[in-house]
């Protein structure tokens, strides 16, 4: 199953999800990270993790969010979402983690 | 007292003091007058003659008041370079055009005046729609973001191909080439603008095939697809009639050829796809024979401001780098006005005016025609997000079939967003992304192989009079 963008690349790496992120914070927009068992292309509304970060964030905040959303929900599909307040929508959005039985 | 007889138009139509007001429609005139006709008796004229006058007096001009109709030739420009011609500006009163009506706009501004005797030749090079007549259209059926929300596609391009060849597949096996495209990777596929419903395949048929082949794909990729189904069609009776068809099979989105069903006809189309909540793609053939020419017609501009007003999600406005003419700053100033709410007067884009488009939702630019995977970083660079690439003989032209090809394409275009957000420079290192991410598709590695040395050098036709410095 495919899901979106990056999903015909290789899992990102470590690294490489950093950096992924650091590009949506340097845009100004606002990271929220959604996660579900159920991936169909018409669920529009997957289970937040948390409210989105408002105000100042690092990659190293949502990379730490995004692992204890992990911990917790390990046979879950996760994304990463980057809000745009100007437009009133999402402008990013990518899965970040997959379960592990579907690696 | 009315007294018969002739005046030259400069009498009352130039008027370089004239202060243009914010509620008027203003005109850029490309002017090339016949031999001996002065620049600003030219320029006169096309006021005239596009707003209230005749070649004559009439005793009827008496029964109203002229000055508040007319429209006033302002100002004259030279161009760089050809002694020949000139730059026209002409405002017209907001009264002089009805609510919500591209078909009320040209025969004003571009009819009879394009055809009179002292002028050689004429071009509409710009127009400005006054916020207050902007307000009166509906504009794009959903717009760019309430599009990517209903398809939950987010930061990048998006990806589509027109089914090849583009006449003669029967009904069955042109849902195959759909299906083995969206399977392999894209978006979205599209009709031919040819394909209406001809004896090799009926339009009821191709929709029951398509949207079979929309409906796999999707369940075997976990992704919305679509397919532009076409409804231009004879008459606006047929071409609603295939619309309807579309919706009933749960098609998210219909395509119409806007200048060959015409204003009107694209109009209510438009406004249909708002009311039952279809995405619209709109085809510009027709086109070039109206704006290729510099010294006569119709910038595309213009075509592209009057598809925003009358509405259409998608419309073509060239490549840059493929098969079809389209130079790059002209092609980005059209870009501009179609996904932008204000842009900017800026030559360099052949842009005369400001515009504002007051919250009007904007419209995806498609980059379609002669491009493939090589191509790719230039697009995303040129293009950015919010555009759809389509790659027809770039995708089904692969070695190994459509699916590869759709496969190659999206790999190529998925490496190339992810290194722009990771902040490298896809003009200087585009080739290498391609060839990493070549290493680990052998989709991919077999597309570059095939495409290495197509290229379109060809001089541009229709370029800007400023260049960029």
């Amino acid at each position: 199953m495919k899901l979106e963008t990056f999903s015909y690349l290789p899992a990102l790496s470590g690294e490489q999800l950093e950096m992924q992120v650091r590009a949506i914070l340097d845009r100004g927009l606002v990271v929220g990270i959604e996660y579900t068992t159920a991936p169909d292309p018409r669920n529009h509304y997957w289970t937040m993790w948390k409210l989105p970060l408002f105000g100042p964030a690092d990659p190293a905040a949502v990379l730490a969010e995004l692992d204890e959303c992990r911990k917790a929900n390990l046979s879950a599909f996760i994304k990463v979402n980057g809000y745009d307040r100007t437009r009133q929508g999402q402008v990013v959005s990518f899965v970040a983690s997959r379960p592990a039985e579907d690696d | 007292m009315f007294e018969a007889g002739v005046r030259e138009y400069r009498e009352i139509y130039w008027t370089p003091e004239y202060q243009p007001r914010d509620t008027d429609v203003l005109a850029a005139f490309r002017v090339v007058p016949q031999p001996g006709v002065a620049p600003e008796e030219a320029a006169a004229a096309v006021a005239a003659e596009s707003s209230t006058a005749t070649w004559t007096n009439v005793w009827t001009d008496w029964l109203t008041t002229v000055e508040r109709y007319q429209a006033h030739a302002y100002c004259l420009e030279p161009v760089p370079g050809r002694a020949d011609q000139f730059i026209a500006c002409i405002a017209y009163p907001l009264e002089l055009f009805e609510e919500g009506s591209v078909p009320s706009l040209m025969p004003s501004i571009t009819g009879n005046v394009f055809g009179f005797k002292a002028i050689r030749a004429l071009r509409l090079e710009d127009l400005r729609i006054p916020v207050a007549l902007v307000t009166t259209y509906q504009g794009p059926p959903a717009g760019i973001q309430v599009e990517r929300d209903r398809l939950n596609k987010y930061g990048r391009p998006l990806l589509g191909a027109t089914l090849k060849p583009k006449l003669g597949l029967s009904a069955r096996n042109y849902g195959r080439a759909c299906y083995e495209l969206l399977a392999g990777g894209l978006d979205f596929t599209k009709d031919d603008e040819n394909i209406t419903s001809q004896p090799f395949m009926r339009w009821r048929d191709r929709y029951q095939f398509v949207m079979e082949a929309v409906g796999k794909a999707e369940q075997e990729t976990g992704e919305r697809k679509g397919h532009y189904l076409n409804v231009t069609a004879p008459d606006c009776e047929l071409m609603l009639e295939r619309a309807e068809f579309a919706r009933e099979l749960g098609s998210p989105i219909i395509m119409h050829d806007y200048l060959v069903g015409g204003f009107a006809a694209h109009t209510t189309l438009s406004k249909w796809c708002r009311r039952n909540g279809i995405l619209l793609h709109v085809h510009r053939a027709l086109h070039a024979v109206l704006d290729r020419q510099k010294d006569h017609g119709i910038n595309f501009r213009v075509l592209a401001k009057w598809l925003r007003l009358a509405g259409g999600d998608h419309l073509h406005a060239g490549t840059v780098v493929g098969k079809l003419e389209g130079e790059r700053e002209t092609t980005l100033g059209v870009v501009d006005l179609l996904r932008e709410n204000f842009v900017s007067a800026n030559r360099a884009r052949g842009l005369y005016f400001d515009q504002d488009w007051a919250s009007l939702p904007a419209v995806l630019p498609v980059a379609s025609g002669g491009i493939h995977v090589w191509h790719m970083p230039a697009l995303v660079e040129i293009f950015g997000d919010d555009s759809v690439l389509q790659f027809g003989g770039g995708s089904a032209g692969h070695p190994d079939g459509s699916r590869a090809g759709a496969t190659a394409n999206r790999v190529a275009l998925e490496a190339c967003v992810q290194a722009r957000n990771e902040g490298r420079d896809l003009t200087a290192e585009g080739t290498q992304v391609l060839k990493d991410a070549a290493a680990r598709s052998p989709e991919l590695a077999a597309a570059l192989d095939t495409w290495r040395e197509i290229r379109f050098d060809f001089d541009t036709v229709d370029t800007p009079d400023v260049m960029p410095a």
